[in-house]
């Protein structure tokens, strides 16, 4: 079978069939057919057992305290009998060969192909979430399918993927299998890149910096009261998620879904490039994503192009060097540009890489560094 | 009668020991509460009241914390005989929660089909989440088929329980098994989600009638089972008015915790918020000096 992009995935070895987002949502819905998907029993990392059969979920800033057959926040991690145990471990819901760019990671192996993957749960609720089919939902909810992490590796060497993507849903939930499919991964030779909003403790972080290439963090907006009410979480764990990850030199990109009325405040923006700048540096990818209404937002209309551009043209003036607009097939904002000499490196059209001529990783006309990770 | 009347009955003998219910006493509880709560000459002519013959019953339980800690078909199934002499077809009475592997956790057989009492999961073939997620103020969740389509009326019938985080649980925040992600309302005390999730319309729309299934109640350390903080009261609360009946569940257990020497739900940092939100919302009557207790033993 030859792999092009966006090819769904329909078997995976013994895994039998999985799903995907490009299946679009009738086979994705909400699980109804009268079985019931199979619960992983694997032990949770990360996490304090207390007295009285409690325990306490140290995975993510809201610490979940959880008494004898409670389930944390993201629905997928429950106390049993004291010890606290991780129901998705190889259970993947979701499972598609996507490009790298619809991560999105515009500095990694550009016009690759990453095996994607998720599993059910989530540890914020986004009233705005893209994938609340599979993320706000318990793993008895959804279809999920056996898939190992050796299965998950074996699969992305048989499709050629050099990646592998934790996405769709909230990987930080899902720690111990993304941990250990990128251990997997990486005895194979290949990358593994998260897809994250960023929820998740220091500690964690730190060990799964190690065993993966790149992390893109979804930054919602910048302030707190946006967090507190649009996402069901806070701002200040984030943006310390980010700086962790920025000191490690894993790669990180960052993406800012603008949402009409709710965070397109350039002021915001002005202060948000400005701590990249201070935090983070001047190298991180920024990308600004257009909003279609989804979920429990469906009042507003898609982000006008206007606004994209408005934003980006403000985080540009405050100094990120590689800023970019997304869900605009076509828009100029897709591109890189050489932050010395202006000139385009990479083209791209919505997912496609039409044109790229970063040579080692430096522009082919001044030769600056572009900062990334090419080969 | 007025709707924030709450009767509590006992029932001497009726938990023998941890885990042991008596169905007979159960029943007989049954018909006592539902008497007097209704001011008829039997359980049935009260019941008629509220439902029709055309109606199909949901009796939400409460099986997570099976099977120590569920509402057990020796609670359930007595109220479901009642419902039948009231005149509604058996076929059109549904025991149900969110999963069958829990209802047969708390030792219930399942039925979806035929002419006996239902007793399923939302898991059940044909039942699931369907549809588009329902906003609700603060609720954005996927309803069971069951609450939504299913059932034209609705008993909550749940666990009376402690509860790390509300405060309590009882008849209002039962409601939580029927969408697909109460793991999202459980900040902040769950208030005001439990407040608000009862006054979404497939809920309220539907609700006649609470029992809170005091027969053993968790007073610390809930929702999940200890036995050393787990009292057998042996009662049954029932209650027109939700907010009202869960109010009198907290006193319940307020005045475990008291007799037990543990601090008040304020003082442990949990009080039971959305009582005060629910009633805010006009959904009942919070309380206590404007509630009408009346107490039984049978």
């Amino acid at each position: 079978m030859s792999m092009n992009r966006r090819t769904f995935v329909r078997t995976a070895g013994a895994a039998g069939a999985v799903l995907g987002a490009d299946i679009g949502p009738a086979l994705r819905r909400l699980y109804a057919f009268g079985q019931t998907a199979e619960l992983s029993h694997v032990e949770a990392r990360y996490y304090k057992r207390l007295p009285d059969r409690e325990v306490e979920c140290d995975l993510c800033p809201r610490r979940c305290r959880l008494g004898d057959k409670e389930r944390g926040y993201c629905g997928v991690r429950q106390n049993d009998g004291g010890t606290y145990y991780t129901l998705v471990y190889g259970k993947a819901c979701s499972v598609n060969v996507d490009p790298i760019e619809k991560k999105p990671f515009y500095h990694v192996l550009p016009g690759t192909d990453a095996l994607s993957i998720a599993t059910a749960g989530c540890n914020v609720h986004c009233k705005f979430c893209q994938n609340w089919e599979i993320s706000q939902a318990r793993p008895e909810q959804v279809q999920a399918f056996d898939l190992p992490p050796k299965a998950v590796a074996d699969t992305a060497a048989k499709y050629r993927c050099p990646t592998i993507a934790y996405t769709y849903s909230e990987p930080t939930v899902f720690y111990e299998y993304m941990y250990d499919t990128s251990v997997e991964a990486r005895r194979q030779g290949i990358r593994s890149v998260v897809v994250s909003g960023g929820h998740i403790n220091p500690e964690p972080l730190e060990a799964l910096i190690k065993v993966v290439a790149a992390i893109k963090i979804d930054l919602k907006a910048f302030n707190e009261d946006f967090y507190k009410t649009y996402v069901r979480g806070e701002l200040k764990p984030v943006l310390e998620a980010v700086k962790i990850i920025a000191k490690s030199g894993t790669w990180l990109e960052i993406v800012y879904l603008v949402i009409p009325t709710l965070n397109d405040s350039v002021e915001d923006i002005r202060k948000m490039s400005r701590w990249i700048l201070k935090d983070v540096g001047p190298d991180v990818p920024v990308h600004f994503t257009r909003f279609h209404p989804m979920y429990l937002i469906k009042n507003l209309p898609p982000t006008p192009i206007s606004t994209l551009e408005k934003l980006r043209q403000a985080a540009l003036e405050e100094g990120i060097r590689f800023v970019y607009t997304g869900n605009i097939p076509g828009h100029e904002g897709e591109n890189t540009y050489c932050p010395q000499c202006r000139k385009m490196v990479i083209e791209r059209r919505g997912y496609e890489i039409v044109r790229n001529d970063v040579r080692q990783g430096t522009c082919p006309s001044c030769r600056t560094r572009i900062p990334g990770i090419w080969a | 009668m007025g709707t924030a009347t709450v009767v509590i009955v006992r029932g001497k003998g009726v938990v023998p020991r941890l885990g042991q219910v008596e169905p007979k006493l159960v029943a007989a509880m049954y018909e006592r509460g539902l008497r007097i709560l209704f001011g008829q000459s039997d359980a049935a002519a009260g019941l008629r009241t509220i439902f029709s013959p055309s109606d199909r019953v949901g009796i939400k339980v409460n099986a997570i914390a099976a099977p120590e800690l569920a509402t057990p078909p020796e609670v359930s199934l007595p109220l479901a005989r009642l419902l039948a002499s009231a005149g509604i077809r058996e076929k059109n009475i549904a025991v149900w929660d969110r999963t069958n592997r829990e209802l047969k956790d708390a030792r219930y057989r399942l039925n979806a089909e035929g002419d006996a009492f239902r007793v399923m999961g939302t898991d059940t073939a044909g039942m699931g989440y369907p549809g588009e997620p329902v906003t609700h103020l603060n609720i954005g969740s996927l309803f069971s088929a069951i609450q939504s389509s299913f059932v034209t009326a609705s008993i909550s019938l749940a666990i009376l329980k402690d509860h790390g985080m509300a405060g309590i649980t009882a008849g209002m925040k039962n409601y939580f098994g029927a969408i697909h992600n109460p793991n999202k309302y459980h900040d902040d005390h769950c208030d005001p989600y439990v407040a608000e999730l009862f006054d979404a319309p497939a809920v309220k729309s539907k609700h006649r009638l609470t029992v809170l299934d005091a027969l053993v109640v968790q007073y610390h350390r809930g929702p999940s089972y200890h036995p050393r903080w787990a009292e057998p009261c042996g009662a049954l609360v029932f209650g027109l008015d939700p907010v009202a009946t869960d109010a009198v569940g907290g006193k319940i257990i307020e005045d475990l915790r008291k007799a037990k020497g543990l601090p008040t739900l304020e003082e442990d940092g949990r009080p039971p918020l959305y009582l005060r939100s629910a009633e805010r919302m006009g959904l009942g009557t919070a309380s206590l000096q404007n509630i009408r207790i009346i107490e039984d033993t049978v």
